[in-house]
């Protein structure tokens, strides 16, 4: 039932514990099954017999695939390959769990995890067909429509011709991390990229890393032909070298959270930060973060980019109450260091880091914050 | 005593009042079943031929002391087995569940409690894991200098229940000399205090009898640690010897005038088999790798001495890389696909002895395997803990996939024969049955061998403390 590569890393991961540490939603929880290697470990036991049960499938579902297992494991294995197939697997099996499906109906009905029929964001003015597409998502079209508004200001002062999608379908890439990466999801990431190509676009600017990395290599593998896919950190980034944008400089203190796909999918950890100095800002690496060069610790062993994830808008939306204690650790990491601002530039992380903001310290989406400086 | 109808949910619910709620319990089958394999062979074995592993009856997460004192209230009051995990990192399945019953996974109870820094010491929750109490330690500038490779896996209270040890030890001491004091729950849901400072003349040192008892006779729920700073500067250096003895000989030279904080020293067959795999090294003979550390001055004269020491005994220097690039893989050596796994049958009979046994124990060991078990099972060993009056050997055994039975009973009776023979070399040769990974389910047999009428010190402090015998049966002998 599941494939020999799912089977392989089940195998490899199901005694191995090196990589519990890093695990965010361990963390919180402090739950065995919420562990990667016990994960890989009713991999292994289903393969050898064992019965699934919806506890088995919640098991998967209590998992951001935010790769940090993945990213820290030196020999190569990775969790998320069985994580996905098991997810799969549960729904063929019709154990979903409740949240889970609730969410997937949605999706299906909808193409956004909030089941919302109408975007929130304001398109006035932005044509639909032109050489360069802005690609929004569905957390800033449905949840954070303030980013995506903040990210059309910004283009619009820097000159930038863009267009966007009303109508922007779903890329995939949500249902694919609710059900795997199978045929269904690979239609929806065709149907997309045939709504892209309508469009006449060359280039794409990507607002959602979750979007970016889909294209950038489940579309890719797939076959799946786009125009040249630009995150929208990278993309603002260059206008602020280029000198077409000029923000306004205040001096303070701020840390930045590194969106786990933005990171570790697609190894950008630059722009956002260059995006932050160039406001004039202190940048002060929370701990453990990649970047925070000062923690030998952080170069001992295994991979890099070490960050926790703060969660994600389907966590958000299928166990909000998991959702809020992820947010609320990474504000502890954020109070470990002097900072109390903390920056992000994804809208997924931005919806998340809105659930609970202690007091004492702000929360600021990078877009939001840039366009209010120009 | 059977529990019938819904006397099982009437505990469950009852555990999950004493846990805060429903959340922090679980009687799901894929949950308990996640606590059925550790990092003990036989688990995996187990596992591995689809066999049911052991399971608890309930799970239950405390999330404060108070919290695991009524759990353990309520399982005397049933008479019900209590299992304590941790990480579930353990080698000797000392957190299995062989009895069914509560298991009480600590890692809710995982926040920091103080740093010190004006006494340099850290106090956290016992179910924190390692890395991230180093972690809170290096922000502030300082080490708890425990760096074993179960580094990311094991908790605080882990470390502590089976006497562990970490590869810096030579220097910084074993867990047993870093920590000062715990709280731990006894069996009836007290919660003591051990004295805030280990250095005294107030009778026995209770942390003693805590550190190590695996769960046997308390639950350890916080603790505090020394701190470190972190060095100036830390060296390395590599040799080669020409056999065991020259070896161990350096090795007791360079502990009595100085402290590494890393020294290993690998017998040919591990030098031909792991150094060559990882360093790359190719030479025939016993490869060493130390550390040095601290402050820059005094590290300079430490390796000046170190030279002398080694040349005494003919050791080849083989300068700074063969120890730096051990260090950075140090961890890498415990990755699935470098690690031994299934389908190999494998185990960790470290011991230690004083210098004038040492070597004996290697020889003794290797033979009693070779006549028993003949070539079928490959011997490998490294020394990487040392003290002033001896050292220990991480002697392993490794049975190659096609000698190691299928079936899975003549598999566990292969694997505990090996380790009867092996660990009765040992202690018959004055070496011990454990050097720092405890005892668990895997040797518990084992200990009236090691102790005789010893023993009964501990079977006495059991009955007192525990006197259902609720607290991890069948574990440590007790």
């Amino acid at each position: 039932m599941f494939s020999e590569k799912a089977k392989k890393h089940a195998d490899a991961c199901r005694f191995c514990f090196m990589c519990r540490h890093l695990c965010p939603i361990q963390l919180v929880t402090g739950k065995e099954n919420n562990t990667p290697r016990a994960k890989g470990l009713l991999v292994s036991m289903t393969s050898r017999g064992m019965q699934m049960d919806k506890g088995f499938a919640v098991t998967m579902y209590e998992c951001l695939l935010c790769g940090a297992c993945t990213a820290d494991c030196v020999t190569g294995f990775d969790p998320l390959i069985f994580i996905r197939e098991a997810r799969t697997q549960a729904a063929l099996e019709g154990l979903t769990p409740a949240f889970a499906q609730q969410v997937i109906d949605k999706l299906e009905e909808t193409g956004n995890v909030y089941g919302a029929k109408e975007t929130r964001v304001d398109f006035t003015g932005i044509p639909a067909e032109g050489q360069t597409l802005v690609w929004l998502g569905s957390a800033a079209r449905y949840a954070v429509s303030d980013v995506a508004e903040a990210l059309f200001t910004i283009l619009k002062k820097a000159g930038v011709s863009f267009a966007a999608l009303k109508d922007e379908p779903a890329s995939g890439c949500e249902l694919g991390d609710m059900i795997g990466h199978v045929e269904d999801v690979r239609q929806r990431a065709q149907a997309a990229a045939a709504a892209i190509a309508k469009t006449g676009a060359k280039k794409v600017i990507v607002l959602d890393s979750h979007d970016a990395a889909f294209f950038l290599h489940e579309c890719k593998d797939w076959g799946i032909e786009l125009p040249e896919i630009e995150t929208a950190t990278s993309f603002v980034n260059n206008l602020i070298k280029d000198g077409r944008l000029v923000p306004q400089k205040k001096t303070e203190t701020v840390s930045y959270h590194d969106a786990a796909r933005l990171a570790r999918d697609l190894s950008e950890l630059d722009a956002a930060r260059e995006i932050i100095v160039a406001m004039g800002a202190e940048l002060r690496e929370m701990y453990l973060n990649e970047k925070d060069n000062t923690n030998p610790a952080n170069k001992a062993c295994g991979s890099s980019v070490r960050a926790t994830e703060c969660g994600s808008s389907l966590m958000g939306q299928m166990r909000p109450d998991l959702a809020v204690k992820l947010c609320e650790n990474r504000y502890v990491d954020l109070l470990r260091g002097d900072a109390r601002i903390m920056i992000a530039a994804d809208p997924q992380a931005t919806e998340a880091l809105r659930l609970s903001i202690p007091e004492g310290c702000e929360y600021r989406d990078l877009f939001v914050m840039l366009a209010g400086r120009l | 005593m059977e529990l019938k109808a819904f006397m099982p949910g009437m505990i469950f619910d009852e555990l999950a009042d004493a846990v805060g709620g429903y959340d922090n319990v679980s009687v799901e089958t894929s949950d308990r079943a996640t606590y059925g394999v550790d990092y003990f062979w036989l688990g995996r074995m187990w596992q591995d031929r689809g066999q049911v592993p052991p399971m608890p009856d309930w799970i239950v997460r405390p999330g404060s002391s108070q919290e695991v004192s009524k759990v353990v209230k309520i399982a005397n009051y049933y008479k019900i087995p209590v299992h304590v995990w941790g990480g579930g990192s353990g080698s000797q399945g000392g957190a299995l569940p062989m009895s069914g019953g509560i298991l009480m996974d600590m890692k809710r109870m995982c926040k920091l409690i103080e740093i010190d820094t004006i006494s340099r010491t850290i106090t956290a929750e016992a179910g924190m894991i390692f890395q991230l109490l180093e972690w809170h330690a290096n922000e502030k500038g300082f080490s708890c200098q425990h760096i074993p490779s179960c580094l990311t896996c094991g908790t605080i209270g882990g470390a502590l229940a089976h006497r562990g040890i970490g590869i810096m030890s030579s220097k910084y001491g074993k867990i047993d000399d870093q920590c000062l004091s715990m709280e731990v729950v006894l069996p009836n849901g007290d919660i003591i205090n051990t004295l805030p400072i280990p250095k005294h003349a107030a009778g026995p040192d209770l942390n003693q009898i805590f550190i190590g008892s695996e769960g046997t006779l308390g639950i350890i729920t916080k603790a505090t640690f020394r701190l470190f700073e972190q060095p100036e500067v830390r060296r390395f250096r590599a040799f080669l010897f020409r056999d065991m003895n020259s070896g161990y000989m350096a090795g007791r030279d360079i502990m009595q005038k100085v402290k590494p904080s890393i020294l290993r020293f690998y017998d040919e067959a591990e030098t031909a088999s792991i150094i060559k795999k990882i360093l790359g090294f190719e030479k025939k003979g016993c490869f060493m790798n130390l550390a040095v550390e601290g402050i820059k001055r005094i590290v300079d004269i430490e390796m000046d001495i170190i030279l002398e020491c080694v040349k005494v005994w003919g050791g080849e220097d083989l300068g700074s890389d063969y120890g730096e690039k051990w260090f950075e893989n140090r961890i890498t050596f415990f990755y699935p696909g470098n690690i031994m796994d299934i389908p190999q049958m494998f185990g960790t009979m470290d011991t230690a002895a004083t210098y004038a046994n040492i070597e004996k124990i290697y020889w003794a060991m290797k033979k009693a395997i070779h006549d028993k078990f003949g070539d079928k099972v490959r011997y490998i060993s490294h020394s990487s803990h040392w003290y002033e009056w001896g050292c220990m050997n991480y002697t392993r055994f490794i049975v190659d996939p096609a000698n190691v039975p299928q079936d899975p009973e003549k598999a566990r009776r292969l694997h505990n024969e090996i380790w009867n023979t092996g660990v009765r070399a040992a202690i018959e040769n004055s070496g011990i049955i454990n050097n720092h990974h405890g005892i668990g389910l895997k040797l518990s047999r084992l200990m009236k061998e090691q102790y005789g009428p010893a023993m009964q010190v501990m079977e006495a402090l059991k009955k007192q403390l525990d006197p259902n015998g609720i607290m991890n049966p069948y574990k440590l002998g007790l």
